[in-house]
């Protein structure tokens, strides 16, 4: 008995001792001075990898690229500091000669590597011919395919000669969450194999510096450079945070925790629910809109993307019938519970996109038709927006705006009516048959379809894929979810899926050209059946028409407006064609906490970058932030 | 003990074809995967910027040449046993050229140090329970720690671990949310860091200890309640010799072998790592690695790593094979 | 037999307990052929509902009725451990007792065999197994390929009982009385071996069980039937935890652990009734 009780006294001490030693104890770093962000890449598996420019499981969005790197141009998400498009390490915007074969690229003077050297075209030259040199490297292959010659006239120009015409060869160097970086030359130059150099600790372009890194890859802390002037970014000012900690936070329920204990400042993605519990119980942490739906549409576009070398997804009429069988009101319920920005047309609803594509196309929407054999349908339904903003009301009450343009920025604005009748008429059409309750294929199989998905990396995704195949389920087609654990990417890329939820369609965001995304769809690059089909044209469509849409687009310079015409070719054609079926935008629950740090973006008053926490754009974000306290 | 030299002999050669035969194994196992890593690479490399079709193309090739999958399968079993020969797992293929030993070696010791501990405190704890339990039958505050061990047992360790990080690390913000050690710690042997890894530890320890306590003790228990009933325990009764002594020198004793034998082989997979402990508490180890090599398709990290937990089980169920004779005085070798 | 049991209901309180717990929980499971929704279909009622006299047992994030959800889930699981729990008995029976029995070299090759699966590594090769298997995934062959990886140990345990029973006076006994091995194995080791293999069996059920829902909380799962498992899935995509909704966690765990220790107490006293001596001792002062 007296074990016992010496047991109990010892135990309450210690829980005593532990109380009061536990308080903040979150790093030794002054937290008022330290910005804690969530790295979504998870533990580093070789954290002392710094060699961005190698392929290797070292970090990119440990801090090394938003915090460490630059290049010529960024072109931001939203709506940019000072315009969507900034000069970084250029001065200037890309010169161009007449027929894109030459591109020529003026520097800014007065940067410095963290190490004090000045950064020049020497670095540029050096860069470039290391990637033309040696095979492996992660942009060998665009720069061995795209440059004949790389020049530097003087130490702040560099003049690039093409292989080939190319009219956005300058994307290599633009800033999209990444882009090619520039290499240190004193540093590489001495460094022997560049695919065997570990670049620990690295040399930095950009206003930090790496101070400590945890071997384990589960932190990584970067410290501000004393000469931070003397970086591109120190036009807009001086960053705020001294030291910007990239953390591996662990499952989505304990960044929920981790912020309401204020030890992570910037969460990546959570899901709806520990969005809603967070926005319930914590006053100061708030997501890209101030109320529902909180999240941040990037410029992605999951959608339901068919796969085009098979029989069953031929035929037009069945992809538009699926179409139509789909409520995207229960979709959007059922993955986001609600916080969805839909989009019926084959672009992201975010960035520039909706005054340039979807605000201008709704009058040509209200009066697309289709004709089912039967009858004439007009399909386009431009209130599904606001009837979802009605549906949640009840519920949510003042935190869902009322005036028709916030609900079209938060919500989208139209989406296709679920007409099963229309449906099962264009089935019919092309040769499907219903006997009882289920559908029957023209050569008299049951109509089945596996929807892919991939499972617990992406959630929402996944309910999304669920709700769409119940809904199939219902009309009488045997429809299943498959998750693709693990496995997604490789059986995205090799075409062995039916149907799954992904994305093909992504956009620069800010600027509304769709060459990103859109030159990848030429069907000279759709893949044999079998071969692994590259980015982006995972539905491996070839359309004569699109292609023809793409060499004008190519044609036409990246500013030039007649390519907005072009874009909006590509929408019209996709509607009518429905290669794949868009759903929404790709909404992240980037939470930020105003504990410690304020002067976050975000959609009301300061659109000036997106915060999603991995994408290199966000260096902008460091220097608006301001300590709270 | 005549014969046991022969029969070390004879165990020291099936040690070696166990060994053998379960590298060989995991070798077909990993090579079987459908997972290219020269296409996860590809990926992972190309999933975000811009990229050009006719790109991927050259970088598939190169990568190819780079991580010298060209050769067949006959080619690369000869080479990785011609490395194996010499300790060498070769280079990993998602994090080439770091070799697979560097990254083992960096996680390893942290795995080491949870799962040892947290295995020993279990095993004593348990088994004590359950000694006490099951000789001490009509106590009623054994038969609740029992009713609660038992209790605790089925319950998903992951629901376990979760429920623990939210009542420690939320509602009563006592112990850190995850991490082997405070961030930014200088990773010296000094009392700071050592205490940090120790209070780092102690909701890990905690979560598999409360859900592996019931395993022994269950064990435990039914093994004491079998030799309570043996003559000489019943003898030692009659005799009038202490409860407390016969508990100890007569019914543990006896009782504890084939648990040492569960203990030596629990302590021998450890080497499979707690995945999920690692993933609730953030808590660094070769779990995580483990998982991110199978996704990512590296067949040398995930060869290196199922070696070494190989050979570590087989070795632990080698000392128990030759201690088991030793501490049986019934067992006679054959 | 009949009386047997009926003894053992009415003085063994511990037989008693175990037994209702597990009627309680197949009656339970039975209730899943009652349910009025198709257990994949979600947003059938409204979500996110506690516990009240509408939804006994509270509503999902999926909008799902968690009483009859949890039906499904729970007669799944159950299948699935016992199928497993059921083949890898046999296997480690047969080759416990048969290794331990004869010794010499068939031990040491049963044995190496053993130690083979012992020592591969489950995790890379359950994921394996599930990359390769893909779309045509299903419950019974991930139950097949578990207790092919599950015998192992146990095998090693019975085993070692069966070693010490070999060199007892009344195996040798047996043998000098004419007795083939197949009938002193059955006959006379069986039931010294029985309530290890029922500890065992329940060990073995807790350990498909927890193995599931690791391979489920890591998305190795086919989400389209619901087990206890998919469930766990599920609300971890929904932080159902951090979110709240402890119901969807709590009941299925609940019923997770009242299974657990139906069983357990059916052991232990099932246990104490087989070996004669113990039974002799409780039925004292």
């Amino acid at each position: 008995m007296r074990a016992w009780r010496g047991m109990a006294l010892s135990l309450l001490a210690m829980c005593l001792i532990v109380d009061a030693r536990a308080q903040g104890t979150i790093s030794n770093l002054p937290r008022k001075e330290t910005l804690i962000v969530e790295n979504p890449e998870g533990t580093i598996k070789n954290a002392g990898w710094f060699n961005i420019w190698a392929i290797n499981a070292g970090g990119q969005s440990t801090g090394l690229h938003q915090l460490g790197m630059d290049t010529f141009w960024y072109i931001d998400p939203q709506k940019g500091i000072d315009g969507v498009w900034d000069n970084s390490l250029a001065s200037d915007k890309p010169i161009y000669n007449a027929d894109f074969t030459e591109m020529t690229v003026k520097l800014r003077k007065g940067i410095f590597w963290s190490d004090g050297v000045e950064f020049t075209a020497d670095d540029v030259v050096y860069t470039i011919q290391t990637h033309m040199k040696t095979n492996g490297l992660r942009w060998s292959a665009p720069v061995q395919i795209n440059v004949a010659e790389v020049t530097a006239p003087d130490a702040n120009t560099v003049v690039f000669k093409l292989k080939k015409p190319n009219s956005r060869f300058h994307a290599l160097f633009t800033v999209r969450w990444n882009a090619m970086w520039m290499m240190p030359k004193h540093i590489f130059e001495k460094a022997g194999d560049p695919l065997k150099f570990a670049f620990d600790p690295p040399v930095t372009l950009g206003a930090y510096t790496l101070n400590a890194y945890d071997p384990n890859g589960k932190w990584f802390i970067w410290q501000k450079r004393p000469d931070w002037q003397r970086t591109s970014v120190a036009r807009f000012g001086e960053p705020g945070p001294k030291y910007v900690a990239y953390i591996d936070p662990g499952p989505p329920d304990k960044r929920v925790i981790a912020q309401l204990n204020h030890e992570l400042d910037v969460i990546h993605d959570i899901s709806p629910e520990g969005m809603f519990t967070i926005a319930k119980q914590a006053k100061s942490s708030h997501g890209w809109f101030k109320g529902f739906p909180y999240a941040h549409p990037d410029p992605t576009l999951p959608a339901v993307v068919f796969n085009h070398q098979l029989e069953l997804f031929k035929n037009r009429d069945v992809r538009w019938a699926l179409a139509l069988l789909i409520d995207i009101k229960a979709v959007s319920m059922a993955s986001y519970r609600g916080a969805a920005t839909i989009s019926a047309i084959g672009v992201p609803p975010t960035g520039s996109a909706p005054e340039v594509y979807h605000a201008p196309l709704e009058g040509w929407l209200a009066a697309f038709t289709i004709d089912t054999g039967k009858q004439k349908i007009k399909p386009y339904d431009p209130t599904i927006g606001s009837q979802i903003a009605d549906m949640l009301r009840p519920s949510m009450k003042d935190q869902i705006p009322s005036a028709a343009d916030e609900i079209a920025k938060s919500f989208g604005r139209g989406w296709w009516k679920p007409n099963p009748q229309a449906a099962a008429e264009l089935l019919e059409r092309a040769g499907f048959s219903k006997r009882g309750d289920k559908w029957f294929a023209p050569d008299g199989k049951p109509f089945a379809i596996k929807l892919m998905v991939e499972g617990e990396g992406r959630p929402v995704m996944t309910r999304a894929g669920s709700m769409i195949a119940q809904q199939w389920r219902q009309f009488g087609i045997d429809a299943a979810t498959v998750v693709a654990q693990g496995n997604m990417v490789d059986r995205r890329q090799a075409g062995d899926y039916e149907a799954m939820i992904t994305w093909s369609v992504e956009t620069w965001g800010g600027h509304p050209d769709l060459s990103f995304f859109l030159d990848s769809w030429h069907s000279q690059f759709v893949a044999a059946p079998g071969k692994p089909q590259p980015p982006r044209n995972w539905q491996r469509w070839s359309s004569a028409e699109l292609d023809k849409i793409i060499e004008q687009i190519r044609q036409t310079a990246f500013d030039d407006p007649k390519g907005l015409e072009l874009g909006r070719d590509y929408v019209k054609l996709a509607v009518r064609e429905m290669p794949t079926i868009p759903l929404m935008s790709y909404n992240v629950f980037t939470v930020m906490d105003d504990t410690y740090w304020t002067g976050y973006p975000n959609a009301d008053g300061a659109p000036y970058t997106d915060p999603v926490p991995n994408w290199a754009n966000t260096k902008y974000m460091m220097v608006k932030l301001k300590p709270r306290q | 003990m005549s014969g046991y030299p022969a029969y070390l002999l004879t165990r020291l050669g099936q040690f070696a074809l166990v060994v053998f035969i379960g590298i060989n194994i995991a070798f077909i196992v990993t090579h079987a995967t459908p997972i290219d890593p020269v296409e996860q690479s590809i990926a992972a490399a190309t999933q975000f910027g811009s990229t050009s079709p006719e790109a991927i193309g050259l970088m598939r090739q190169s990568l190819k040449e780079l991580y010298g999958l060209e050769g067949g399968l006959g080619d690369q079993y000869l080479a990785f046993w011609r490395r194996i020969a010499v300790g060498d797992f070769g280079p990993s293929l998602s994090a080439f050229p770091t070799p697979v030993a560097t990254l083992i070696g960096r996680a390893l010791p942290w795995t080491a140090g949870l799962l040892v501990v947290s295995t020993v405190l279990t095993w004593l704890l348990g088994n004590l329970l359950g000694g006490l339990a099951g000789y001490y039958r009509r106590n009623r505050a054994l038969r609740f720690a029992g009713v609660l061990a038992m209790a605790f047992h089925p319950i998903p360790y992951y629901v376990v671990a979760f429920v623990l990080l939210i009542v420690f690390g939320y509602l009563w913000p006592v112990l850190p949310l995850g991490g082997g050690y405070q961030m930014n710690m200088p990773r010296t042997l000094s009392w700071a860091f050592i205490g940090s890894v120790l209070l780092h530890s102690i909701l890990p320890v905690l979560s598999l200890a409360l859900v592996g306590l019931g395993g022994w003790f269950m064990g435990m228990r039914s093994l004491v309640s079998n030799i309570v009933t043996e003559d000489y325990v019943v003898y030692a009764e009659l005799a009038g010799v202490r409860r407390r002594r016969i508990l100890g020198s007569y019914v543990m004793r006896n009782a504890l072998v084939p648990q040492v034998t569960g203990l030596a082989m629990s302590l021998g997979a450890i080497f499979n790592g707690a995945i999920i402990t690692e993933q609730v508490f953030g808590y660094p180890g070769i779990g995580t690695l483990l998982v991110s090599a199978v996704y990512a398709g590296d067949y040398s990290l995930v060869l290196g790593i199922t070696t070494v937990s190989i050979v570590a089980v087989s070795l632990a169920v080698l000392v128990i094979d030759l201690a088991y004779p030793l501490l049986d005085a019934r067992v006679r070798v054959h | 037999m009949g009386r047997t049991l009926i003894d053992l209901l009415r003085f063994n309180r511990q037989f008693a307990t175990g037994l209702a717990l597990l009627v309680v929980v197949t009656a339970f499971a039975s209730l899943s052929f009652f349910s009025p929704y198709a257990p994949n279909d979600s947003y059938v009622v409204p979500p996110d509902l506690p516990p009240d006299w509408s939804y006994p047992m509270g509503t999902t994030s999926r909008g799902q009725d968690l009483l009859w959800l949890l039906s499904f889930a729970i007669r799944n699981t159950l299948l699935f451990g016992i199928a497993v729990a059921t083949l890898s008995r046999l296997l480690a029976l047969l080759i416990g007792l048969v290794a331990g029995y004869c010794g010499g070299l068939i031990d040491r090759a049963l044995m190496s065999l053993n130690d083979s699966f012992i020592v591969i590594p489950l995790f890379p090769i359950l994921v394996l197994f599930y990359f390769v298997m893909r779309d045509r995934m299903s419950w019974g062959l991930l139950a097949l390929m578990m207790a092919c990886l599950g015998w192992a140990y146990d095998a090693r345990l019975i085993r070692s009982v069966a070693m010490s029973l070999r060199t007892r006076e009344f195996t040798e006994t047996g043998i000098f009385s004419g007795m083939s091995m197949r009938q002193i194995l059955v006959e006379e080791h069986l039931p010294y071996v029985l309530p290890i293999v029922f500890s065992t069996t329940m060990n073995n059920i807790n350990w498909s069980i927890g193995l599931e829902v690791t391979l489920s909380v890591l998305g190795f799962t086919d989400i389209n039937t619901p087990t206890i498992g998919v469930l766990i899935y599920w609300a971890n995509q929904h932080t159902a935890l951090v979110s709240g909704i402890w119901w969807w966690i709590f009941f299925p765990v609940l019923l997770v652990v009242m299974t657990f220790i139906g069983l357990f107490l059916l052991a232990v006293s099932m246990n104490e009734y087989i070996d004669p001596r113990s039974r002799l001792g409780r039925t004292g002062p």
